[in-house]
């Protein structure tokens, strides 16, 4: 169902800076795919997912979905097929806007919104049990401002807001990073309930070792631009963190301390 | 009672009908601002742009309601001009005001052909309702008060529509609202474009009330206009979008006679400016000063 043929992209080229983030990417999923990326800091996993929806332009390559070529569609007109959370809980959601109001907006997500009242009663009552799946209370708080609660809950709602609708294609950008370890564990075991499911196909980076094994059917360990290890159930299932470092010679630091 | 509250007392009136008329222009400037994220400048160049439009379409014998209608389209394109510079070009959002603020002077100046017209004696809005008492404040304020509550109810039902949610959602977080698949573009452009409409209408309406277009009209509305938008948000509070909307009225009216008062308390009308700038800056530093001690963090972020 996504389909990325030779995508590139360098930054700065022919710059004393210049750094390739894409070098010529093939990679396709299929319907129901959970891929997992990992890599060091600036191996072109955030790259990847920001071509992907549309915020970064390649220079070379072409991106499809379900058969229809995107790659020149802006980020809204890709909204379409793609949902995604960000790392940053803060850019996920609208702060100054209601949960409710938050959750209207994913629900419109790549729909024509129309000139009639959007927060119906109904609306209102479906996106309460949508949020009730969370534990949080967040159902309570349909009126309350999103910018009064914690990163967790904001993320939890993020979360939420991207797999309502059942999007085609939902990209996880280590939305766990940013929060506590407790706070983390509850998100990621929301996402994969969610993923599971409505069935979802699945791009998640991360640079938590253990998670990246733990979940999803497909891994990618990109670096400098390329796949640098692909592997897929039943493979995939053998490997252990120990494995991925000293096979593939992990350099990141940070990914040896969430190892 | 003192000479000088009498003369302030019998200025309500007049007042109100000043500031409600002004109120237009406060909504102009509170959307940009408030609903999409995007401090706009254009006021200062769409009021007299609508009152100049607005002045030699009727000198020239057109009807008062059709001088509004032409006035307020350009009012809409002169704020479209301004969101297209800065999402086109990337130019900081009070720059592109800045730019469309000046060389509407010079298209101001081309319109009317001089700097002022004296409509004293062709027909107004107010003349074609009212013959025998067009000039009564009383009769304004109804003309003008409808008219500004049947805009803030339509504006009230389009914000809380679909559509109107996404907009907002383009002010409270450009990439979240992207990501939900709404066109930045489309929002800013219709947003800003309504909200110098609304500017440019105030300006047409201005004109049949004073009896006159003058090019230099303009000049502080934006700082007069933002002082009465913080009164208002003072006074209705930014917690609803309802709240919201009412607070440029709800401002205009304080602000206009908080003037007033002054004015007759014997504040030379030279200083009013100085006045007013020190209000909006003491307002605008009040946050910063309750932290107390260090330099805050810029909290009004500009949109890049």
């Amino acid at each position: 169902m996504l389909e990325v043929k030779g995508a590139a992209r360098t930054f700065y080229p022919g710059t004393s800076d210049e750094r390739r983030a894409l070098a010529g990417i093939d990679l396709t999923l299929t319907e129901g795919d959970f891929c997992v990326v990992i890599g060091s800091n600036g191996a072109g996993k955030s790259s990847l997912l920001n071509a992907i929806a549309g915020k970064l332009k390649l220079d070379h390559g072409s991106i499809l979905i379900d058969g229809e070529n995107v790659t020149r569609l802006p980020v809204h007109r890709r909204a379409r097929f793609i949902s995604r959370v960000f790392q940053d809980p803060m850019l996920g959601t609208a702060p100054t806007m209601t949960v409710a109001e938050n959750m209207l907006l994913a629900d419109l997500r790549g729909k024509t919104p129309r000139l009639v009242p959007g927060l119906t009663a109904e609306r209102q009552a479906l996106y309460r049990d949508r949020l009730a799946i969370l534990n949080l209370g967040l159902e309570d708080r349909l009126d309350a401002p999103v910018g009064l609660l914690s990163g967790g809950q904001r993320q939890s709602l993020s979360l939420i807001m991207a797999v309502s609708n059942e999007p085609r294609l939902l990209l996880l950008d280590e939305h766990t990073a940013a929060l506590d370890p407790k706070t983390a564990a509850t998100v990621m075991d929301a996402t994969i309930r969610a993923i599971a499911e409505f069935g979802l196909t699945v791009l998640m980076v991360t640079h938590n070792m253990s998670q990246a094994l733990e979940c999803g059917n497909r891994l990618i360990m990109m670096d400098s631009g390329h796949f640098q290890l692909q592997v897929a159930t039943p493979e995939k299932d053998t490997l252990t963190v120990p494995d991925l470092i000293e096979r593939f010679h992990v350099k990141s630091d940070r990914m040896l301390l969430q190892a | 009672m003192p000479d000088v509250l009498l003369s302030f007392i019998n200025l309500i009136p007049v007042t109100i009908a000043q500031s409600l008329i002004v109120a237009f222009v406060v909504l102009g400037i509170m959307i940009p601002f408030r609903l999409l994220g995007f401090p706009d400048l254009t006021s200062e160049g769409a009021y007299p742009l609508g009152g100049c439009v607005t002045g030699v379409l009727i000198a020239s014998g057109y009807d008062p309601v059709f001088a509004m209608a032409v006035a307020a389209c350009a009012g809409f394109l002169a704020g479209s001009t301004t969101a297209f510079i800065h999402l086109r070009f990337g130019i900081n959002t009070l720059l592109a005001g800045i730019l469309v603020m000046t060389m509407l002077y010079s298209i101001n100046l081309r319109i009317m052909g001089r700097t002022n017209i004296a409509l004293f004696t062709f027909d107004s809005l107010f003349k074609d309702l009212n013959p025998a008492n067009f000039n009564d404040p009383w009769f304004k304020i109804a003309v003008v008060g409808t008219l500004i509550a049947v805009i803030l109810a339509a504006l009230y039902y389009l914000l809380v529509t679909e559509r109107g949610t996404t907009i907002r959602a383009v002010g409270a977080s450009p990439d979240m609202a992207e990501a939900q698949g709404v066109s930045i573009w489309s929002a800013t452009i219709l947003g800003v474009g309504s909200a110098s409409l609304f500017t440019a209408l105030g300006g047409g309406i201005m004109v049949q009330s004073q009896g006159f277009a003058d090019v230099n009209m303009g000049f502080g509305i934006l700082i007069n206009g933002l002082a009465a938008l913080i009164i208002g948000e003072a006074i209705t509070g930014r917690k609803t979008v309802l709240r919201q909307l009412l607070a440029p009225v709800a401002g205009a009216l304080a602000y206009y006679q908080l003037v007033s008062l002054c004015l007759s308390l014997g504040l030379a009308p030279a200083d009013l400016k100085l006045a007013t700038g020190l209000f909006v800056l003491i307002m605008l530093a009040l946050p910063a000063l309750r932290r107390g001690g260090g330099v805050p963090q810029l909290k009004e972020k500009i949109r890049e």
